[in-house]
Formats: C-alpha cells, sequence, structure tokens
C-alpha cells in the first residue's frame, strides 16, 4: 500500500490586513512518489499554498490559518520550518536569493551541515547531488559567476542533498531562458521517477506541465479542479477562463473539433495524420504574403547598428559586432539566452552604454553625440523590474515624473498622465500608492510612466516575465496599441509564444552576435539553430515546422488546414 | 560582474588554519602600528608584500587602485600640514613631519594591503569558522558573512537603479557635488524597497535550508592546526614580542616630532 506523504484538509489561510483568503477551502492527499503540478493565475495563491507544505505558513507570514496540514505524520502548525526542512525541500522562482554560499560545493553542503549531517556524508552527497543536476565539474566554482539556469539546478541540488521526502518548487524557471527550463524540467522528470520522492511544482507556463502526474487548478484560493494532468489539460475552455494559457496543440485541436485531443508534438503530429488532414498551401501563401506587406509598410531607417561592439571594464566581452537595423513603426523582438548580451545590446539603444567599437545612430545620428538626457526624450525605456523604477508615493506622480523632470506645465502633465492611465487600465488608481499593487499593476505603472512622456520609441526588457497568461496578453496587446498609434517598439523576452504571435521582426542574439534575423516564420522555421541557441520555438509552432510549414498561432493554423479528409 | 575577492589558489598561507589566519592580521596590524618612524615602518610593510606574493593575492590590490591612490595623496598631504618637526623642509612643513607623513602613508597602506590579502585568502565560511572556533555563536557569524554577501548584490542594485532613472530623464551627471547628493536621495527608495523583497526571499529560503534546526551542526570544511600553522604562529610570537619590546624601550620614533 502507498502511503500518504501530504495531507491538506479544509485549508484556509488570510493574510493579515487583506480582505480575502489566500487560500479557500483546499483538500489535498499526496501519495509517496506522486507529481503535482499547481496552476493558475497570478494572486491565484500558488506560492502560497507552496509555502504551507514546509511551514512556511504560518510561521513566517503573519495571517490566520483555519485547517491542517499534515506532512508524514507531522502537523506543520506544531513543527518550525527549520524542522519540517528535513522533510520538506524548497526551491523559489529567485535564484539569486536563495544561494548563500561561496562556493558550488558548499552551497550543496549548507542544509546537511545545518542538521548535523557527517562530513564524509556530505561530501558523499554533493557528488550525487551535483551528478544529478549536471553540475559536477563546477564544484569550486562562486555560485555568482553561474548562468541562471545553472544557479536554479544549484539550488535544486542543495535542497535535495538534505534528503527531503517532499520537494516543493515554486515556479522555478519564470526567469530562465527556453532551453534552461526545459534542463530543470527534465530534472525534474528524472526525480518524478524516484519513487521515495513526492514532487510539487508551481508553474505557470503550461508546456511544462505536460509531465506532470496531477494537476491542481486554483484562482482566488480556491481549488477550481483537481485530477489527472492530461484531463486538465484537455479542458481548455476551463484553462483560458481562468487566465491559464491552454496548450497551443491542444487548444488547435479542440477548436478544429477533433475527437482525440492530443498534448505534445509527437501525439499531434500523429492525430493530425490520423484525421487525414492537410495543410492548405493558397491559405499560408497568403500568410507568407502579409508578412512582406507588414515589412513593406516600414522602410524608414530609425535605429542603425554597425559592428557594434560592447566590452564590459572588466574585459568581459558583452557585444562582439553587432549589425541591425530597425524601422520606425516596427515591433521588433530581441531574443536569446540569458546573458547572450540582449540587454546589453537594447540599453545601447538610448545611450545608457556607448559603444567601445563600432557604431550607432539614432534618427542618422550618432548616439554618443546625443547622450543618455536627450536620447531619453525619443526613446524610453521600461526596465524589468518594475521595482527599480519605481519610487513615488502615488500612481499619479511616478507616472507624471518624467514630464516634471523635463519642466513640463501642469496642463499637459495633466492630460499626458491621464492618457497614459487609460491606455495600461489604470484609471481611478491615481491616488494609490504604487508599492501596494500587484507586481501585473506595478509594471503597467512603469509602462505608463514611460509612455507618458511620448516617446517614438518603447524598449521593453522582459513585459511578460511574471505575469500571468492574461495578463501577458493585455501587456502585449497594450504594447500593439502604442505600436498601431505610431510608436517603434523594441522588446526582450523568453516567452516565444509572445514573438509569434507580437513580433513583426525578430533578432536572434547569441554570445554577442546576431545568429538569424527575419520574420517570426522565418526565426521558427529554423528550429535546429534556435536550439544552438538555447531558445526553443513553442509546441505548436514545432508541430506546424514538422508538416513542413511555420505557422504561429492557432488562428493562422486553423485557417490553414483542410478537412476534406475523412475525421476518425 | 566579478564580485569575488577570494581567490581561489592552493598557496601556503590559503592551506592555514582560518584562526592563523585571523591571527596574522591582528598581530599586523597591531605591530606596524608601534612606530612612527619610515624606515622602523619599512621592514614591516615587506613583511606584509611577500605575505601578498608568496599568497598570490597582490592581484587584487589592481580592484583597488584608485582608492589606493587617494588614500596615499590625502595622507600624505594631511599629515604633513598637522605635525610639526623642527627643521624646516619647504613651505610651513617640516622634514619630521614629512617623515611622519611617510610611515603614516606606508601603515594605512600596508593596512589596506593585509586586510585585502586576508580576504583573498579567507572564504567568508572559513571566517565564520575561524570566529566560531575562537568562542563566536554560530548565529553572529552567519549574520557577519550575510553581510558581506549582501553588499555586492546592493551595489549592482544602485547601478541597475541609477540607469533606469537616468532613463527617464534624471540627469544625474550635471551639478555641484551638492545638487548631484541630493538627486541620489530619490533612488535610495527602490534600493531599499529591492533589498527588503530579497531579503524576504532569503530568510525563506534559509529557514527552508535548515538554519538553526539544531544547535550542533557540521562544518564540511574544517580544518585542524597543523605543523605549518605552528611554524606561522611561532614567528607571529616572536615579531610580537620583538616589536614591543623595541617600543617600549623607545625606538622607531621620530626625535623633534609633536603630533596632534
Amino acid at each position: 500500500m502507498t502511503k500518504t506523504v501530504v495531507s491538506i484538509k479544509d485549508l484556509k489561510y488570510r493574510y493579515r490586513g487583506q480582505p480575502r483568503n489566500a487560500l479557500d477551502n483546499i483538500n489535498l492527499d499526496l501519495e509517496e512518489g506522486d507529481f503535482l503540478v499547481v496552476m493558475g493565475p497570478s494572486e491565484a495563491g500558488k506560492s502560497t499554498l507552496a509555502a504551507t507544505i514546509n511551514g512556511l505558513v504560518p510561521h513566517f507570514f503573519k495571517g490566520t490559518i483555519k485547517g491542517d496540514v499534515i506532512v508524514l505524520d507531522k502537523n506543520t502548525r506544531e513543527f518550525s520550518v527549520a524542522e519540517m526542512a528535513k522533510e520538506v525541500g524548497m526551491v523559489f522562482q529567485d535564484f539569486e536569493a536563495q544561494l548563500f554560499s561561496t562556493n558550488v560545493e558548499l552551497e550543496v553542503a549548507f542544509g546537511p551541515e545545518n542538521f548535523g549531517v557527517d562530513r564524509q556524508e556530505i561530501a558523499h552527497r554533493i557528488e550525487e547531488n551535483l551528478k544529478l543536476v549536471g553540475l559536477e565539474n563546477l564544484k569550486n566554482r562562486p555560485p555568482s559567476t553561474l548562468s541562471g539556469g545553472q544557479k536554479q539546478k544549484l539550488a535544486i541540488a542543495s535542497v535535495l542533498a538534505m534528503q527531503p521526502r517532499v520537494l516543493v518548487m515554486d515556479e522555478p524557471t519564470t526567469d530562465l531562458d527556453p532551453i534552461s527550463k526545459y534542463g530543470v524540467f527534465k530534472i525534474a522528470d528524472e526525480l518524478r521517477n524516484r519513487e521515495d520522492l513526492t514532487l510539487i511544482v508551481v508553474e505557470h507556463e503550461t508546456e511544462e506541465a505536460i509531465n506532470a502526474g496531477k494537476i491542481l487548478l486554483i484562482n482566488e484560493g480556491a481549488p477550481l479542479m483537481y485530477g489527472p494532468a492530461g484531463e486538465i489539460l484537455r479542458n481548455v475552455e476551463l484553462m483560458e477562463t481562468h487566465g491559464v494559457m491552454p496548450l497551443g496543440i491542444t487548444l488547435y485541436f479542440s477548436r478544429m473539433g477533433s475527437k482525440y485531443l492530443p498534448l505534445t508534438v509527437e501525439d499531434g503530429l500523429e492525430t493530425f495524420k490520423k484525421n487525414k488532414w492537410q495543410i492548405s498551401d493558397l491559405s499560408y501563401q497568403k500568410l507568407v504574403e502579409k508578412d512582406k506587406e507588414h515589412l513593406q509598410e516600414h522602410q524608414e531607417p530609425l535605429i542603425i547598428c554597425k559592428g557594434l561592439e560592447h566590452t564590459y571594464p572588466n574585459g568581459c566581452q558583452a557585444l562582439r559586432g553587432v549589425d541591425l537595423q530597425i524601422n520606425r513603426g516596427e515591433i521588433v523582438a530581441i531574443i536569446g539566452q540569458n546573458g547572450s548580451g540582449k540587454t546589453t545590446l537594447v540599453k545601447h539603444f538610448n545611450g545608457l552604454f556607448m559603444p567601445t567599437k563600432g557604431e550607432i545612430s539614432i534618427n542618422n545620428k550618432p548616439t554618443s553625440e546625443q547622450g543618455v538626457f536627450e536620447l531619453g526624450k525619443q526613446v524610453g525605456y521600461v526596465f524589468q523590474n518594475p521595482d527599480h523604477q519605481i519610487f513615488s508615493d502615488t500612481v499619479f506622480d511616478e507616472v507624471a515624473y518624467s514630464l516634471k523632470l523635463r519642466n513640463a506645465d501642469e496642463e499637459l502633465i495633466k492630460e499626458r498622465v491621464a492618457e497614459a492611465l487609460e491606455a495600461v487600465g489604470l484609471v481611478g488608481f491615481e491616488k494609490e500608492d504604487p508599492f501596494s499593487l500587484t507586481k501585473s499593476g506595478r509594471q503597467r505603472v512603469a509602462v505608463a510612466s514611460v509612455m507618458a512622456a511620448k516617446p517614438e520609441v518603447l524598449i521593453l526588457d522582459e513585459p511578460t516575465t511574471g505575469l500571468d497568461y492574461a495578463e501577458q496578453r493585455s501587456m502585449m496587446e497594450l504594447v500593439k496599441r502604442l505600436n498601431e498609434s505610431g510608436s517603434t517598439i523594441i522588446f526582450v523576452t523568453h516567452h516565444m509564444w509572445v514573438v509569434a504571435e507580437y513580433a513583426e521582426r525578430v533578432y536572434v542574439v547569441k554570445d554577442g552576435l546576431i545568429m538569424l534575423e527575419g520574420t517570426p516564420r522565418e526565426v521558427y522555421a529554423h528550429e535546429e539553430e534556435l536550439t544552438k541557441a538555447f531558445l526553443r520555438p513553442p509546441h505548436l509552432v514545432s508541430l506546424s515546422n514538422r508538416l513542413g510549414k511555420t505557422m504561429l498561432n492557432v488562428e493562422e493554423f486553423m485557417a490553414c488546414t483542410s478537412k476534406d479528409g475523412e475525421e476518425y | 560582474m566579478d564580485q569575488e575577492i577570494y581567490l581561489d589558489r592552493n598557496t601556503f598561507f590559503h592551506r592555514l588554519d582560518p584562526r592563523t589566519k585571523i591571527l596574522i592580521l591582528v598581530v599586523a596590524f597591531v605591530v606596524i602600528l608601534y612606530f612612527d618612524n619610515p624606515l622602523w615602518v619599512l621592514p614591516l610593510s615587506l613583511l606584509i608584500i611577500l605575505h601578498g606574493f608568496f599568497a598570490k593575492s597582490l592581484i587584487n590590490l589592481k580592484r583597488i587602485s584608485f582608492i589606493l591612490v587617494i588614500l596615499t595623496i590625502s595622507s600624505m598631504v594631511l599629515w604633513s600640514f598637522f605635525a610639526n618637526g623642527e627643521k624646516p623642509l619647504f613651505w610651513v612643513i617640516e622634514l619630521e613631519a614629512f617623515e611622519f607623513a611617510i610611515a603614516r602613508t606606508l601603515i594605512m597602506l600596508s593596512l589596506v594591503t593585509e586586510g585585502m590579502i586576508f580576504l583573498s585568502t579567507t572564504r567568508t565560511e572559513e571566517f565564520v569558522l575561524g570566529m566560531i572556533r575562537l568562542g563566536l555563536p554560530y548565529r553572529v557569524g552567519f549574520a557577519i558573512s550575510t553581510a558581506f554577501r549582501m553588499v555586492p548584490t546592493i551595489v549592482s542594485n544602485v547601478f541597475i537603479i541609477a540607469q533606469a532613472q537616468r532613463s527617464r530623464g534624471l540627469d544625474l551627471d550635471s551639478g555641484n557635488l551638492i545638487e548631484r547628493i541630493r538627486k541620489y536621495i530619490p533612488l535610495l527608495i527602490p534600493v531599499f524597497v529591492s533589498t527588503i523583497r530579497n531579503t524576504n526571499v532569503f530568510g525563506m529560503a534559509l529557514e527552508a535550508k535548515g538554519f538553526g534546526a539544531q544547535n550542533d551542526r557540521t562544518f564540511y570544511y574544517s580544518s585542524e592546526f597543523n605543523k605549518n600553522d605552528y611554524i606561522v604562529i611561532a614567528f607571529l610570537i616572536i615579531l610580537f614580542a620583538v616589536a614591543t619590546y623595541l617600543k617600549i624601550n623607545g625606538y622607531g620614533t621620530i626625535p623633534g616630532l609633536t603630533k596632534f
């Protein structure tokens, strides 16, 4: 008989000072070896639920708890987090803040040291767990020199070294590039096969949840649906209505009215063939034509880089000769692995960085002649983390800040702020404290504050990271509207579907060079090269590639499918 | 990018027990402050340079070369003015004061160098272990090492935040010193907010790894005194005894010097 490892009974939790319960009536039983993925929109209570398993709720956070969480016969109310740590390991989203030590080996040793494990046994565990995550050759490296993906793998190894019976991972891949994401999930997959370990992963990227055993979908703290992964993933409508991105492939087959709904690329290919569907060349040709038309609309060069190089003072060469041209009115995506030089590149576009070699000109003038202060009027830059730029007491002041610095008059400021808040959907929040808003709210404030100055060019560094599917959509719809009203948009992202649906042109950056350039359709057709740049197109696009054409979203796919053949 | 001061090398000095490394630091700091005469300070400074050379750590001085230059200039100027002597050298500066300024500058540079060598040869974990062996509670030791660890994170945050504000039109580069300092004040808010948000996760991660779960804790990098430690300690004791004897007997001063 299998043993119940985690048992949650009628759990309710409310943070101090909050109007509603963060968790409402959660009931859950997990047996040894289970793999549960918890999904849901932002603020659904996913992270709070994860934090109940090792007792961070109720011991670390302040609030009131009702009901019980019992892990291996220990009620979390009666044991401290540190005591629970023996049974429950936890990996967090923020890979910087969870590493404490000066080298990789010591990082893994930290947990076992706390429990007084003897030194020989620690050495053995270091060996074993670093091997598991593939970092065995980096034992003496300081964690700060590792890439994002490696840091997250190290965090996992350091938790596994405590030999927990339950492993909880709270959005472990949110900040990672697609291949690093895949790497982390491959580790999770290996762990899934270990029968003595129960795995709980909070995730909002659906493609990573395919291998889960069970999925729990929650919204506003309450459970919506709980069951085997396949069943939940095939319920595309339920997922969409609750702000969770459904699998592109499953959505396509569901909309096309297929009886069987596949989840994976292989499965999709087989079903497509079994259904005897065809791809219509004519409809596909129309898509390609449309791409061309779009490109022809924007021909006036705005930003030109020639042989752009950037070397940091410490000798690290981040850009090694970039040539690119961005035209007025375009919407351009810049993609690449963590640390490939994307952010360094776009920081040249508003003069924050100057080239150490080569040229960059904006509006036919080198940036070095304009400087960040002048360029700032034409080029707005929204930073990745809104908390790095927000500091006013009210939303109004925050959005008006740039204009005030540039001595705009009262009336104009009021008008522009109202416009910007309208565009980001924050009308009525003028007097709120920006820090009290959600991540998505703060991101909107950040965008509004840059928009209010009406720059010709808007640069967004990872505008969709940390947002849920519905928020990502509405953020990108906002960006699209701005583009349609005349702004040139450049955005950096790890979200491949965002590129597929919103970009007109893509630059792929690898090791400080442009590796691929073209429309999303052209770029995503090169799957092998993308893999080398640590990128993967969305599953739906992969499926279309396997069928010989590159289609970027469900609508395109549907428009190109002909169902003449017999349906099975 | 490269925020670590510690240099992962395998030298005689890297292999010493952390307690010995701490003792070297303490003795160097005490003994060098005994003397006012640059000729007496010089041999001690040379010893420190030798220490750095054999510990392959002098390379780290490059990172703080700017600070060293500023320190040298300001110390030379200050001590030349603030000390008095009998034999005029030039303008209002006397020979004795000038000599004293050289000694003070040498001392200052030596202290910085020795400190840098210590950080280059000692991991934070070793330092904490050394302190604990000397009687410090683990939690206090860990707090110290965390403070060290937070500095680079905060510094890199400040850089990003300054960039964010500059791209919004905040002109941080013009104006006089006071105006510029005033412009930096609004930057502190995001610095604090992001640091506090960070610390929260840090605290959770710490507890989730069983920090303080039980009182007896293993140290993976344990170390015991060995022959080399005893040799170094013996040398330090002799150095300390001789230097103290000389100091008490009035050696190493500059006759005719009056200090403030």
